[in-house]
């Protein structure tokens, strides 16, 4: 499965997010964010499948709980930014 | 025991917020600090604990509720925001020390103080008015008296402080848990309380609604932005640095519920009810002087001082009979020299959700004995 990882502010943004996205039928896990892609050196993102991503993004932006960057997972275990 | 000093702090707690802390204590681990299950338990129940909060003051973004130590810790840090060196700022008259301590600390501050007469709600709104007419870099407020357990007229002096443009720091100690607080419809910049009374949660435990962006006085870790230097410039990690007291929101977050499920208006008129028996009774004692404000903005706080002894001696005399209250001036010298009662103090009790009609008569039964004492010291007065 292609999922994507939502980078958030913070934990507790992190948390709001996928708050949100789950009581809209959506699936979203909290986790950490990998150490390479983890910019300022730790924090928190929201996992989503594809098939949430977009749906997904409509609802966070309009609570103003836009993420910093979206990554996509590759199955090689490498990711990828994509461009909001 | 009968405990009857819920202003100082709820001893007695729902069972749920026993169980709750203690299954943080044996569960938890620390919340943004790792990705393994006890840290993901903890991060839960620490958002669950801010959502409640959101709830209970009505707080869309949860973000901005902030987990504190006390009411204090959170009075500082808005008040530390608000009032800088020479800063100007306008109280009113019934402030706690948690307030008037820490602006006596800024260097420079002006601090005015809305004098009104004991109780008068009008005129402490046209106080406000008047000195915030003169300008204001903050202005604080109580919501209830801890001394008197008077209602202060907060949403009028919030409105007063909007008028003006002047940020308000709301004092939600005694207020919260029992008192509607919807701090978004209250424009305040920032209201701070503790976890410990009116919510029934654990000692150690605040909470400080922001709607302004604070400036840490903590600074540390927050498992976030690790690299960056600088405190994070989002809420809540802005201003919560070091590890979280999640037995603490563990319990908040349970005696919130239960005040949800109580619903805060019927513990109002519960500890409204109380203070009435009480102060009629106290009020037909002779020698005793009740300090009540009209019933419609009373909460369940009652102070009163006996002729025959003084406060502190009456506290430890009822305490040897197995009633806990508490005498002297309750860290809030300006209220009682609003109240004429700084030299001599008063004996106070306060009520909780556990308080009920059969720790009345005891109560009275013994100021009485305490009033026909031989050798009894004047209120107020020395040897």
């Amino acid at each position: 499965m292609v999922y994507y990882l939502m980078i958030c502010r913070s934990l507790t943004y992190a948390q709001r997010s996928a708050a949100l996205l789950e009581r809209a039928g959506l699936s979203a896990y909290v986790q950490r964010i990998p150490k390479p892609i983890a910019r300022e050196g730790c924090g928190y993102a929201v996992r989503v499948p594809e098939r949430h991503l977009t749906q997904g993004l409509i609802l966070l932006r309009r609570e103003g709980l836009s993420p910093r960057q979206i990554y996509i997972a590759r199955q090689d275990g490498n990711y990828e930014e994509v461009a909001l | 025991m009968i405990y009857l000093d819920c202003a100082a702090t709820s001893l007695e707690k729902p069972s749920s917020v026993v169980r709750a802390v203690t299954r943080a204590l044996t569960t938890m681990a620390s919340p943004g600090r790792g990705a393994h299950s006890a840290a993901r338990r903890a991060a839960d129940t620490v958002f669950r604990c801010r959502e409640a909060a959101g709830r209970l003051f009505h707080v869309e973004d949860v973000s901005r509720v902030v987990l504190t130590t006390s009411a204090t810790h959170g009075l500082n840090i808005a008040i530390r925001t608000l009032v800088r060196p020479g800063g100007r700022v306008v109280i009113s008259p019934y402030e706690h020390n948690a307030v008037t301590r820490t602006l006596h600390a800024i260097p420079g501050a002006a601090v005015r103080v809305a004098l009104a007469p004991l109780f008068d709600s009008g005129a402490l709104v046209e106080s406000f008015r008047c000195l915030l007419a003169e300008g204001a870099d903050a202005a604080v407020c109580t919501h209830v008296s801890n001394v008197f357990g008077y209602v202060l007229p907060l949403e009028e002096i919030a409105g007063v402080c909007r008028e003006a443009g002047v940020p308000l720091v709301v004092d939600a100690a005694q207020s919260a848990g029992v008192l509607p607080l919807d701090f978004t419809a209250l424009g305040a910049a920032f209201a701070a309380m503790p976890g410990h009374k009116g919510l029934y949660g654990p000692q150690g435990t605040g909470l400080l609604l922001c709607r302004d962006m604070p400036e840490p006085i903590l600074f540390g870790g927050t498992g976030s932005d690790s690299i960056n230097q600088a405190m994070p410039g989002d809420l809540p990690d802005r201003l919560e640095a070091g590890t979280a007291n999640v037995p603490g929101a563990a319990g908040l977050l349970a005696g919130m519920e239960f005040v949800e499920a109580k619903g805060p208006g019927r513990l109002l008129r519960h500890e409204r009810s109380l203070a009435r028996r009480l102060g009629a009774g106290l009020a037909s004692i002779p020698g005793v002087e009740v300090f009540l404000p009209p019933e419609e903005v009373r909460c369940g706080v009652v102070s009163f001082r006996l002729s025959a002894m003084d406060c502190e001696s009456a506290a430890e005399a009822l305490g040897a009979m197995g009633l806990a209250l508490r005498g002297g001036l309750h860290c809030a010298p300006l209220a009682h020299r609003t109240a004429g009662t700084l030299e001599s103090g008063t004996l106070r009790a306060s009520f909780s959700a556990f308080s009920h009609m059969g720790h009345i008569p005891p109560l009275l039964s013994a100021v009485t004995s305490l009033q026909g004492a031989p050798g009894g010291r004047r209120a107020g007065g020395r040897r």
